[in-house]
């Protein structure tokens, strides 16, 4: 048993640490939301790195490995809010590889793999992220998920609290497209992970934000970090931070070597980020006083990030829904 | 990362299963609390002579020198048994590490066996009436005199004492240096005239901690751990050690308890009340984040030598996830769980204290804003 990434792994996690830092500093984070256009030149080097295609098959081009390296690098991108199309067309990438039919698979995977693409995943009743420029659209809805080209779909651009980020509602007309043959619970079970791992990110950089801005900022005389209010705010968002944490990591796990415990590990995980997130860059506001409830800061942007991502593919409500009913079937089985 | 259990550590698991089917004790009895004393005792013993008693211990001492995962395995089973907690867990928990971390040999070889055959058991007198959360401020006073040291004061809320042979105290042997400096820490003999003890009866109506009133108690010289005036760095070793383990057998134990709230959710048809199954997919979402944590704690003291965060937040999460459950189980299953007795309400009672026992809440927060996110201290 190790709960603990592989020297690998860190080190995939450590680079995509470093890159993000040096190549998406919040400034460009600002200029990109203030001017709603992307940072091109990022997702060109995120392609050459192979991030699109970390965790498809080697037959199509992509990199072989899990969701577990999967979610180290959305972790990384949540925690720098760096705006590309890299999770959607992640996402996309991991519901093809799972629920799609050879066909499907070898059309798409290799296209999205290479960044030649770029993909997304969404219903038809919520916000998509990046369907707009996308090729290939995964729309789920109650009979499953269908897979579409860009032209067989309606996509309309919306501005959504969370300009960091690009989104659209996206609906098709009946019996357009094809359909996904595989289990496709499973398969977005797998991209709600991957999304709780961004929110993980998000979360812990609302405390690091946070963290250092309370050690600063002086009232009364002393730092207002000081305080046990504020210290034991802060406490309650390291404790959303690591048990989000905690659950993603046993859901990546999950996912990649242990798929019978991948609906409860996914729900739970999704659960914790969800509420986890709003939690966190809430208080990050709150810690941050007036300064906190103003454009100039940057805390605004993480709790934006947060409020898109935690609806996204089912909120805490409807997976805390799910655990039960997994607990109810439990017990009984047993009964 | 790899979750899977090794060989040995499925070894491990299903050699104390098999042997856990072959001597369990049976249903702990409801209701009396000697009673229950005596079968916790019994049980030890049977664990005792199984060579399961503290397997996290030392071979040397008697333990099976089980690494961090075999323990967490060990509680985890213990607890999905639904076995009982051994009769002296803070003597096996608490003072069996201290004494292993600064004692003698002479005082290993003399206090370490008993403590695992259940033979002697100990308690712990830490807190006072003035001395809670403020442990170091503690009044407690011993005296030296020849070989011996003279020990006069108050102890309160020590559990277990009505059973004790030997109290791990903490008592301040200089009054004229810095608080936390002029601290001692003893073995006490509890078998001596000088102290009283005085049964506390709790809110739940039972009395498991006492408070001890000592009047010049003798202890010989010999019984000082660490060194005169090392108390303060003695006794937090027993702090550090307080949940150490235990945190498994508290988790699958609360996952059997709110196993049987679904249940009776599912058989009185209040699952399908959407507040009620949102309650519960919470408890579910909180007891396994706690294990997930508990887990990942382990791995990070594998990798770094020391406890990462998780370490400080599992007791918070772990008390404030087992309130909440006994409060949802008043929901849920209706007045039963109200009716005097009755499992249910004795949790819903006994709960309260998960929060305050081992460390407050708000001062585990203190500790993880000072000490893992380096908040500056508070005034
Ligand atoms: C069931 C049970 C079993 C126990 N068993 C033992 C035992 O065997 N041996 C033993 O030595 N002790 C034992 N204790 C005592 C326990 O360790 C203390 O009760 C605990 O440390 C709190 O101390 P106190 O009761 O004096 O509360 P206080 O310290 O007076 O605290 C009162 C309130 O103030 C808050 N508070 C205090 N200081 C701060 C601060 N700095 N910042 C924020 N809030 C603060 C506390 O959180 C609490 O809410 C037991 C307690 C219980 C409930």
């Amino acid at each position: 048993m190790n709960f603990d990434f592989s020297e690998d792994q860190h080190e995939i996690k450590r680079t995509a640490h470093d890159l993000l830092a040096k190549r998406s500093p919040l400034e460009r984070v600002r200029a990109a939301a203030e001017s709603r256009t992307y940072d091109d030149g990022l997702w060109t080097e995120l392609v050459e790195l192979g991030w699109p295609g970390i965790a498809i098959d080697e037959q199509h081009g992509g990199g072989g490995l899990g969701v577990v390296e999967l979610c180290t690098l959305l972790e990384e991108g949540g925690h720098a809010l760096a705006g590309s199309p890299f999770l959607a067309t992640a996402l996309c990438g991991l519901v093809l590889q799972a629920a799609g039919d050879d066909g499907q698979r070898a059309a798409w995977l290799p296209r999205l793999a290479s960044g030649e693409v770029t993909g997304t995943v969404g219903t038809a009743d919520a916000l998509v992220p990046d369907a707009d420029g996308a090729a290939l659209l995964l729309l789920a809805d109650a009979d499953g998920i269908r897979l579409l080209e860009r032209y067989e779909a309606t996509v309309e651009p919306v501005d959504a609290i969370d300009p960091t980020r690009r989104y659209a509602r996206v609906s098709a007309p009946a019996g357009a497209g094809s359909p996904l043959p595989g289990d496709v619970e499973a398969a977005l079970d797998r991209a709600r992970v991957a999304v709780a791992a961004e929110l993980v990110g998000v979360s812990a950089r609302a405390l690091e934000m946070t963290v250092a801005y309370v050690q600063d900022r002086k009232q009364f005389g002393v730092p207002v970090g000081s305080f046990q209010a504020v210290q034991h705010r802060c406490a309650q968002m390291l404790l959303h931070t690591e048990s989000a944490r905690a659950a993603t990591y046993f859901a990546a796990w999950a996912a990649d070597a242990d798929p019978e415990r991948l609906a409860e590990g996914a729900a739970l995980a999704k659960a914790a980020a969800s509420d986890g997130v709003r939690e966190t860059t809430a208080s990050a506001i709150q810690a941050h006083g007036g300064i906190g409830f103003t454009w100039e800061a940057d805390v605004h942007w993480f709790y934006k990030r947060a409020q898109l991502g935690a609806a996204y593919l089912g909120g805490g409500g409807a997976m805390r829904a799910r655990l039960a009913r997994l607990a109810a079937r439990r017990v009984e089985a047993v009964v | 990362m790899d979750l899977t259990f090794s060989e040995a550590e499925l070894a491990f698991r299903d050699e104390l299963r098999s042997w856990l089917a072959d001597h369990h004790p049976g249903e702990m009895p409801h209701g009396d609390e000697d009673e229950q004393y005596a079968f916790r005792r019994d049980w030890q013993r049977t664990l005792y002579d199984g060579g399961w008693a503290a397997v996290h211990w030392p071979s040397r001492y008697g333990g099976r020198d089980a690494t961090l995962t075999q323990s967490a395995i060990y509680f985890e089973e213990l607890g999905r048994a639904r076995a009982p907690l051994a009769a002296n867990v803070l003597g096996l928990l608490l003072a069996g590490p201290t004494i292993m971390a600064w004692g003698t040999e002479e005082q290993q070889d003399r206090y370490l066996t008993p403590i695992l055959s259940a033979e002697e058991i100990w308690c712990q007198g830490f807190s006072e009436p003035e001395a809670g959360s403020d442990l170091a401020s503690l009044k407690t006073k011993a005296v030296r005199d020849g070989d011996e040291w003279v020990v006069t004061g108050q102890k309160v809320w020590t559990s277990g004492a009505q059973h004790s042979k030997w109290c791990m105290l903490v008592a301040r042997t200089d009054q004229d240096v810095p608080k936390h400096k002029g601290l001692s820490y003893f073995l006490m003999d509890m078998e001596q005239a000088e102290i009283q003890v005085r049964p506390l009866v709790q809110i739940t109506g039972e009395a498991e901690f006492n408070e001890l009133f000592i009047e010049e108690a003798r202890i010989p010289h010999e019984n000082l751990l660490g060194g005169e005036g090392n108390g303060w760095k003695v006794a937090l070793t027993t702090l550090m050690n307080e949940r150490a383990g235990l945190g498994f057998f508290l988790q699958v134990r609360m996952r059997n308890v709110l196993d049987d709230l679904v249940t009776a959710a599912v058989q009185n048809g209040r699952i399908d009340d959407p507040v009620v199954a949102d309650r519960l997919g919470d408890l579910h979402l909180r007891t396994e984040n706690l294990r997930l944590l508990a887990y990942r704690g382990l791995s990070t003291i594998e990798r770094y030598g020391q406890p990462g965060p998780e370490g400080s937040l599992t007791k918070w999460l772990w008390s404030e996830t087992n309130q909440l459950l006994a409060q949802t189980a008043a929901d849920v299953v209706g007045a039963d769980a109200l009716v005097a007795g009755t499992p249910w309400a004795y949790e819903l009672l006994r709960s309260r204290g998960n929060s305050i026992e081992g460390g407050t809440t708000e001062i585990l927060k203190n500790i993880v804003a000072e000490r893992v996110l380096r908040l500056p201290r508070a005034a």
